[in-house]
């Protein structure tokens, strides 16, 4: 923590005195750029880096920040400091406004909602001359901040501040409990959904924290340039700040700044054709030294490291055959940004990471590691015993669920009684996972009722039925793969939490308070499933076993009254298997009830208070384990039909 | 009244040149679930090799299959360099990025190669509008209209009888199976590619002799044809013909009625409603999420 | 994370070196070239910069200006305003340039020049024809003591009055409409003219508005044509202007198409073809050998660059281009200095006369008029047989 503290200071220091050292004002106004488009980059990554989502919106959120700032200033004089504020609100509100329709999509849609959005902005600004002077532009001068006017050089520490301010905050929001749902809905929206973290909302809320720094960057941005026009938020400007960030490397607050300082002087070295030949020769001789270096070292083939090295000389050859480099520069442009797709997905802080350790081997984990402390609390899962729930705590009545002319599930009736084991079973198709994808909100029922806790949950969402006590897990287990198992768990734990953004932001004493009691809780779940030793390993490190143990205590976080448990000892081993029927019934001393899908009959038979069976759809028998197996319908089901 | 429907056939004329593009987007996405956002620049070459083609005396008539023939090849270079690594590594939006670098490195060439001016494509019939219920239309708007249809119906019909198309919808269907199946889906990917550039560029001579043919001719192009695609739905043909003209018309009678600098607005809002209520499109399907 | 931190500042440190090795100190005077040499406004951008290099490379061949070679640091300002302000800033700062010619865009010159006139380094402007570049109450260095923004293009407030005096005066119409481009030239222009139809006591029966790189005019000009327009005046670039020619043929409608110079561009006679014959417009400069200076100077561009068909791409920009770098290096001379302040006193009292495509300047600008083309100088243009000859009656 102070390590890092230290040299964030030492980069400010630096930055700040360099106006001092290097006076002339061109070099000034380029690293003040380099900062501002640093601060729409910090927030740009929380939408691509962390959620995963691509916007192609984000230039048309600059120029609602930039023309705020601008119509504020021009129209009605507004002082400065007030008008920042004000664009950050005004960027948000357009943020959520574009979020709204844009995160129901997926995929290419969402690319194409976000694109159409950034193209009515700036038609907007075009065609709105009332407000905007239209194609004019708006002229605007250096801010004057109580009464002294500032030049550029005081500019510059202005911006240097606010974007180490904004560094600051943006750490802490992604080391927060937004953070976390925010990567864990990318990397398993169903399971987001499922822990009570709606993928909707925070997505939303994602998008709305990313437009901010995007006005805020748009406001400054109008001061530094001292002029803006429509023209300028274009679609080029989204493409370049995705080149941006996926150069730099996502998921980190230095990738952003060397993103932003690529693209701010990509266009230096792409205007002089002799600095374009020295740094293309340089870039050819890195590749090259760097290729020569893996092969000696046995760590790549030939044949790997073709492509980029033809290129890369390629590209120099290229350089010293044109004249005129500005023809081509769109072309290069293009070319760097397949080489960055292909060659360099995690960016060039990501790649460095790796040479690092492949060259060093020196183990370095790119994630902050969440400091578990010592703590051990047997506690950590919530007794349901005192519930006030219902005897009968799940009740379905004729239950049909339809997709197209298929009958998934047929007038399904299932009383499920408060703290016993309830096991279901069935041969492959019969409609067990559609039941629990029913019972947790992923599909709405065609017809019939459910009631939980004396309450209906059809047509509720996911989040929402997670949150009133239903935790499952998956048949194929949808754990958040990059992160720790301690941060999974943490996920579960959303629903402790109730400090706000700003509580967050300022790193308040509540928000601290809480984020130590889920820290403390989520230890406490791993060591009741076993993995405490593994709290910071990524999920995706974790043995099959490990991850469905893990599953299950993430499920546990939510302190559910009851909990799903889909196939739980699917390929697991015998001793692993022995392990999880143990958990099961510590589960259930603590009062949660369950429902067991299995396969694996010795194990429902031997936790099981009640079975019910399913086939095609139709429930075709329920009773205590012993009579299960002698029921001459269920034989029939598993083994064919029999000739009598 | 006349003047209503001079606007309707300029809309009309105007949503079919979307709607060709557009079906090339469909032709890519229900086989590889990507989508070339260089639509236009395939589009934009189509009509400068047609053009360069033309300069060398070539009928017009001939020079529709020849560009195909390039198209073609277009879109499997598309393919190759774009689409293909980024479905290997399984990048979220790697393709997005590859096919708008790959169209901008496109669209540079030509620059450099043709210049950065619009230039005149002398199409096959005088430039003398016929008159239609009281109103004008080009000879080679209806040609537009009549290409842009059959061409779809072509393809459709290719889709439906031979035993690529087939190789084709079912990779649209289910990719994996089909690779279970012994369909080599790689290579459908590809065909699927060529095929849309193919149609690009086919619209390309087609709509030159109305728009100009230039090196900046694809972008704006591309784009209102994904407007067109999204609106119809990435799964559904004749969406796309619908889509394609209640984007055209509402572009023209905004145009004339409102504003002209507004005359786009409508279409991105149209599409903005539809992805918030039906975002599979208006004639799409919605498919069922698995878990 | 410090060690994250230490890469950082490496990086950092090396691309400020490699920056600053870069700028070195030649003995060559340097001139700033700033143009679109992308994108739709390229034919301009490039025909002035062709210009703008064999009047350089001529001044170069007779020893130069003070015994030291021009060299020209071109830019690319892709028509775009705040590449203009980028390319201000690294030519200012980094390039340490004498003096800048160039500008096509009124836009991009706008939000420019007010940074080379901050640092006193002359810019003469040699395409664009904002009124508000030099004169007017829009002008933004109206109140300083001493500007640096010359021109040498006729500024639409010359150009207007001329269009609405071939519409109204010559051809005795009534009811014109205006079609302009939404940018800073169209819009602009398109103001300059309602002010020279309001001085004949005439408003334009419709005013009608477009996008760079609409392909479809119909909406506009069916709009002209049902508010009974009897001419049609624009404010736009060459592609643009070429659909609303092609729309006209469309809807069936033939009235005279006149407007600014632009309709002179090639991109326009091309792609129009014969719907683009008989469009009007005012002209500095006409590619015709109509003076010895013009015919030495046609010749020595088409040998030079070799345009398509013997024609130049825009040779009003070509010309004035051209003109700019003569004056600019008469001034110097005179100046006998390279300090931005002495040139500019030079270029508003220059003693000796500069032959220049577009004329002879004589005393082009005086401290109070920084335009050096009057009322007097450009001509009527008309597209004949895909050339813009000398419209009938014009000298």
């Amino acid at each position: 923590m102070r390590f890092k503290f230290l040299a964030l200071a030492a980069g400010i220091i630096i930055l700040s005195l360099f106006p001092i050292f290097q006076t002339n004002t061109y070099y000034i106004h380029m690293v003040e750029r380099i900062l501002i488009y640093s601060i729409l980059l910090f927030g740009l990554d929380i939408v691509v880096g962390y959620t995963g989502q691509v916007s192609l919106g984000h230039a048309g959120l600059f120029g609602v920040g930039a023309y705020t700032a601008g119509i504020l200033y021009f129209k009605l004089g507004v002082p400065f400091l007030i008008i920042l504020p004000i664009a950050v609100i005004v960027s948000c509100l357009f943020g959520a406004l574009l979020a709204l329709p844009a995160l129901k999509v997926v995929g290419p849609y969402i690319a194409m909602v976000t694109l159409a959005f950034g193209t009515i902005i700036q038609i907007l600004i075009n065609e709105m001359t009332f407000l905007t002077e239209g194609p004019l532009g708006i002229i605007i001068k250096k801010p004057i901040i109580f009464g002294f006017q500032t030049k550029e050089i005081h500019y510059y520490w202005i911006v240097l501040a606010i974007s180490a301010l904004s560094l600051v905050v943006i750490n802490r929001i992604l080391k927060s409990r937004l953070g976390r749902s925010f990567e864990a809905l990318r990397d398993s929206p169903v399971a987001c959904d499922c822990m009570g973290v709606s993928v909707y909302k925070y997505k939303v809320y994602a998008f709305i924290i990313s437009a901010g720094f995007a006005g805020l960057a748009g406001s400054l941005y109008a001061y530094s340039e001292q002029y803006i026009s429509p023209n300028t938020y274009v679609f080029e400007l989204t493409v370049l700040f995705l080149l941006a960030i996926i150069m730099g490397g996502r998921k980190t607050r230095l990738g952003a700044i060397i993103g932003a300082a690529i693209v701010i002087t990509l266009p230096q070295l792409l205007g002089d054709v002799k600095l374009f030949r020295i740094v293309a020769t340089a870039l050819a001789f890195v590749v090259v030294a760097g290729s020569a270096l893996l092969i000696s070292k046995k760590m790549s083939t030939v044949r790997k490291v073709a492509v980029p090295v033809i290129g890369t000389v390629g590209l120099m050859a290229f350089s010293y055959l044109i004249k005129n480099i500005s023809d081509w520069r769109l072309s290069i442009f293009g070319f760097m940004i397949l080489l960055v797709v292909y060659y360099l997905q995690d960016g060039i802080v990501g790649f460095v990471n790796n040479f690092y350790m492949r060259i060093f081997s020196s183990k370095k984990s790119a994630r902050d590691q969440i400091d578990v402390g010592n703590f051990d609390k047997d506690d950590a899962i919530i007794s349901a015993k005192n519930s006030s729930a219902p005897d009968q705590l799940l009740n379905l009545k004729s239950v049909l669920m339809q997709f197209g002319g298929l009958k998934a599930l047929h007038d399904v009736d299932l009383i499920v009684k408060k703290g016993t084991i309830h096991g279901l079973i069935g041969p492959n198709g019969s409609g067990k996972s559609t039941l629990i994808n029913v019972l947790t909100g992923i599909y709405v029922p065609t017809s019939g009722t459910v009631e939980f806790s004396g309450s209906s949950i059809v047509g509720k969402v996911s989040a929402k039925i997670a949150l009133s006590g239903i935790a499952r897990t998956f048949q194929n287990v949808q754990l958040f793969n990059e992160m720790t198992a301690i941060e999974n768990i943490m996920v579960g734990l959303n629903h402790t939490y109730k400090s706000n953004l700003f509580e967050i932001a300022l790193n308040l004493p509540r928000f601290k308070r809480e984020e130590l009691a889920a820290k403390q809780r989520a230890y406490g779940l791993l060591k009741f499933v076993g993995l405490e030793e593994l709290a910071n390993e990524e999920a995706r490190n974790l043995t099959y076993g490990k991850q469905r143990l893990l599953e299950i205590a993430r499920a546990l976080a939510l302190d559910p009254n009851l909990l799903l448990l889909d196939e739980p000892a699917a390929g697991l081993t015998a001793p692993d298997i022995k392990e999880l029927l143990l958990i099961i019934k510590k589960i259930k001393d603590k009062g949660i009830t369950i429902i067991l899908i299995e396969h694996h009959m010795e194990v429902v038979m031997a936790v099981s208070d009640v079975v019910s069976v399913l086939d095609f759809g139709q429930k075709i028998a329920e009773g205590k384990p012993k009579e299960i197996q002698n029921n001459p319908k269920v034989i029939e089901a598993y083994l064919g039909a029999q000739t009598t | 009244m006349d003047i209503f429907v001079q606007l309707i056939y300029s809309g009309i004329a105007l949503g079919m040149i979307y709607a060709v593009v557009a079906f090339g987007y469909q032709l890519t996405f229900s086989t590889s679930a990507t989508l070339n956002f260089g639509q236009g620049e395939a589009l934009m070459l189509g009509s400068m090799v047609g053009l360069t083609l033309s300069n060398l005396g070539i009928n017009y008539w001939l020079i529709i299959p020849l560009v195909c023939v390039f198209g073609f090849l277009q879109g499997t270079v598309v393919e190759y360099l774009g689409v293909r690594p980024a479905i290997k590594i399984k990048s979220e939006f790697g393709w997005i990025m590859s096919t708008i670098a790959l169209g901008i490195i496109f669209r540079n060439f030509a620059e450099n190669i043709w210049g950065r001016s619009t230039f005149r494509f002398p199409g096959p019939f005088e430039d003398d509008p016929i008159k239609l219920f009281g109103a004008n239309i080009l000879p080679m708007e209806i040609l537009v209209v009549l290409g842009a249809v059959s061409m779809m119906l072509l393809v459709e019909i290719f889709n439906r009888k031979s035993i690529y198309g087939k190789a084709v919808v079912a990779t649209a269907n289910d990719r994996d199976a089909a690779g279970l199946m012994g369909i080599n889906t790689g290579l459908v990917i590809t065909f699927s590619y060529a095929l849309s550039s193919l149609t690009a560029s086919f619209a390309g001579v087609l709509i030159s002799p109305l728009t100009l043919a230039g090196s900046g001719a694809g972008g704006a192009l591309g784009l209102k044809a994904f407007a067109v695609a999204i609106v119809g739905g990435l799964s559904s043909g004749l969406g796309i013909v619908v889509g394609g003209i209640i984007l055209g018309v509402s572009e023209t009678l905004t145009g004339f009625y409102v504003s002209t600098g507004y005359k786009d607005v409508p279409s991105l809002i149209i599409l903005l409603i539809v992805l918030s209520f039906k975002p599979a499109g208006l004639f799409g399907k919605t498919t069922i999420k698995k878990v | 994370m410090i060690r994250k931190t230490n890469k950082f500042v490496l990086a950092v440190c090396v691309l400020f070196a490699s920056i600053i090795a870069s700028t070195s100190f030649a003995q060559t005077i340097k001139i700033g070239v700033d143009g679109p040499f992308t994108g739709g406004s390229s034919s301009m951008g490039v025909s002035m910069r062709d210009g703008v290099r064999l009047a350089a490379k001529e001044i170069n061949a007779a020893g130069g200006v003070l015994g030291k070679k021009l060299e020209l640091i071109e830019r690319d300002d892709e028509a775009k305003n705040e590449r203009g302000v980028e390319i201000a800033q690294e030519l200012i700062n980094k390039e340490k340039i004498v003096a800048v010619v160039g500008f096509i865009n009124t836009g991009v010159a706008l939000a420019s020049h007010r940074f080379y006139q901050d640092a006193k380094i002359p810019v003469i402007n040699n395409v664009a024809t904002g009124t508000a570049l030099t004169k007017g109450p829009s002008f933004p260095f109206k109140d300083a003591k001493d500007v640096f923004v010359f021109r040498t293009s006729a500024r639409d407030e010359i150009q207007s009055p001329m269009i609405v005096n071939e519409a109204i005066t010559v051809r005795g119409f009534k009811k014109v409409a205006i079609l302009a481009d939404s940018t800073n030239y169209g819009q602009l222009g398109q103001a300059d003219l309602i002010k020279a139809l309001a001085a004949k006591n005439i408003t334009p029966v419709t005013t009608e508005k477009f996008n760079v790189g609409d392909t479809d005019m119909t909406a506009q000009v069916l709009k002209a044509k049902s508010a009974g327009a009897e001419a049609i005046l624009t404010y736009a670039i060459g592609p643009e202007l070429a659909q609303i020619a092609n729309a006209m043929a469309k809807v069936g409608w033939k009235v005279p198409l006149i407007g600014s110079w632009t309709l002179s561009m090639a991109n326009f006679i091309d792609s129009a073809g014969k719907n683009g014959e008989g469009a009007i417009m005012p002209q500095t400069f006409i590619q015709a050998p109509t003076t010895p200076k013009r015919k030495a100077f046609i010749e020595a561009y088409l040998k030079e660059f070799k345009p398509k068909n013997d024609r130049i791409d825009s040779p009003v920009s070509a010309a004035q281009g051209y003109d700019s770098v003569y004056l600019l290096a008469a001034a110097i001379k005179q100046a006998n200095s390279l300090e931005g302040d002495k040139i500019r006193l030079a270029l508003e009292d220059l003693k000796t006369p500069v032959v220049g495509v577009v004329k002879t300047y004589n005393k082009p600008f005086t401290k109070d008029d920084h335009d050096a083309i009057t009322d007097k100088d450009p001509v009527m243009g008309i597209v004949k047989n895909a050339r813009v000859v000398a419209a009938k009656g014009q000298k």
